[in-house]
């Protein structure tokens, strides 16, 4: 709230732009989508300083890399969420993670435990609010195992219990609901 | 559009292969692509929906982490493709096949080189057997030269005088030359004029000298086909007379008169 003002360009000169390299797409990227992109890496990687370190890394890769992004391929946020969510998945399942993890003493144990079961207090999750009530639990539960947790619907489908064509069936309704709850 | 697939493709759940397919899909069909937008930006605003706000110096470090090399050009071309084929062209073989050609090409050196000493080392030895020879030859003409200088000596010098030894009764066809010095006691014979049968191995001749009436001896010589040069005898310094006799090896003490071949008188 204290910064000063942030950036906002349209997404083709957003594209336009990160195409030559120019600075102010740097900075107009992070400030409309780091917020977004953060929340996903965050459901991934519960400790924020290492979420905060992948979501540097997203940066960096997308800036790299951005000459194999097109248009004709898609949204934007579509290709940059998938650079976060597989660095995000590619951090908590190497080795370095899981032994700082192992590592870990007590006292950081009891916030951690805190937010993985999701009791902390965090106000920026509260416009979630009326979102949950139009989407069913079980469509809930699978969307964000798949768009935010990384899963695979095969791996869903095992985690939850639920057979392959239901898991499809309730992805497919959760973002039609989606749909119609934007529009 | 009713399995469900452009929702995976969105998800990022999906292979390769499907996915290369909805994309060819989405070019042909307008209403694909359209379907696929809307499902994007769905997930999109979902997303912007569940958004967590960074902390704020977190913004700094990761610009600052891109920009830091703003004007370095490896910040800006560098991309993934880029990077895997730097990868794959890199040949790691290279190094180890030139060790490899290096340490055959150094045998090879090294054998060669050898093979260039062991020639050397033969000629060296030839040219050192070459110099002994030389040197040899040399040391004959020398010794030669001071031999015939010797004797050119014995014809020069005045107080020489030459006495021709003829062959007795025993052996009459027998001569010998003999120069004698009795100022310097010196005592040479010529062997290339010498006419004597010759000796076996058993006996030499032997030179006498009559000193008022007693013979003394002045040493042996051989009658042989190397005999060429004048010889020099034991010195004595006055004689009536010499003789020559034929004696067992190595000379008797007194002479064997009946084994005189030449005498002579001044």
């Amino acid at each position: 709230m204290s910064r000063k003002r942030k950036i906002s360009l349209s997404e083709d000169e957003l594209v336009l732009a990160l195409r030559n390299h120019e600075k102010i797409a740097i900075e107009a990227l992070y400030d409309m989508y780091s917020s977004s992109l953060f929340g996903v890496i965050s459901r991934i990687v519960i400790d924020t300083a290492t979420a905060e370190d992948v979501l540097q890394e997203t940066f960096v890769k997308i800036w790299h890399s951005f000459s194999s992004y097109s248009t004709e391929k898609g949204r934007l946020f579509t290709w940059m969420v998938n650079i976060a969510r597989n660095l995000a998945i590619d951090k908590i399942r190497s080795k370095d993670f899981k032994n700082q993890n192992k590592n870990q003493e007590l006292e950081n144990n009891v916030t951690s435990i805190d937010e993985q079961i999701n009791t902390i207090y965090k106000p920026e999750l509260l416009g979630i609010k009326d979102l949950v009530q139009t989407l069913k639990p079980e469509q809930k539960s699978i969307l964000d195992l798949v768009y935010f947790k990384g899963y695979t619907h095969v791996e869903a489908a095992e985690e939850l219990g639920i057979p392959l064509g239901t898991i499809k069936t309730r992805l497919r309704m959760a973002i039609q609901e989606l749909r119609k709850h934007f529009n | 559009m009713e399995t469900g697939i452009l929702e995976l493709y969105v998800l990022g759940d999906i292979t390769p292969q499907e996915k290369l397919q909805v994309e060819e899909m989405a070019a042909k069909h307008p209403l694909i692509k359209a379907e696929l937008e809307e499902i994007e930006l769905s997930m999109e605003l979902y997303a912007q929906e569940n958004a967590i706000e960074p902390a704020e110096a977190l913004r700094n470090r990761v610009l600052g982490s891109i920009l830091t090399n703003f004007g370095d050009d490896s910040t800006f071309t560098t991309t993934a493709s880029e990077e895997k084929n730097n990868v794959i062209t890199l040949p790691a073989a290279k190094p180890n096949s030139f060790y490899k050609y290096a340490f055959a090409a150094c045998l090879a050196l090294l054998i060669a080189s050898g093979i260039a000493i062991m020639g050397l080392y033969n000629k060296l030895q030839d040219s050192y057997s070459q110099i002994a020879t030389l040197q040899n030859n040399n040391q004959h003409f020398a010794n030669q030269v001071n031999f015939k200088e010797g004797e050119l000596e014995v014809l020069r010098d005045s107080s020489f005088k030459f006495l021709k030894l003829q062959g007795t009764q025993h052996s009459p066809t027998s001569g010998l030359t003999l120069a004698w010095s009795p100022a310097k006691k010196k005592v040479w014979i010529d062997l290339r004029s010498l006419k004597m049968p010759l000796n076996d191995k058993g006996h030499q001749y032997q030179l006498w000298a009559l000193v008022g009436g007693k013979p003394v001896d002045l040493g042996v010589f051989d009658k042989d086909q190397d005999s060429t040069d004048m010889k020099e005898m034991k010195s004595i310094a006055s004689a009536d007379a010499f003789a020559v006799t034929l004696e067992p090896r190595g000379g008797s003490a007194s002479p064997t008169m009946d084994q005189m071949v030449v005498i002579g008188k001044f």
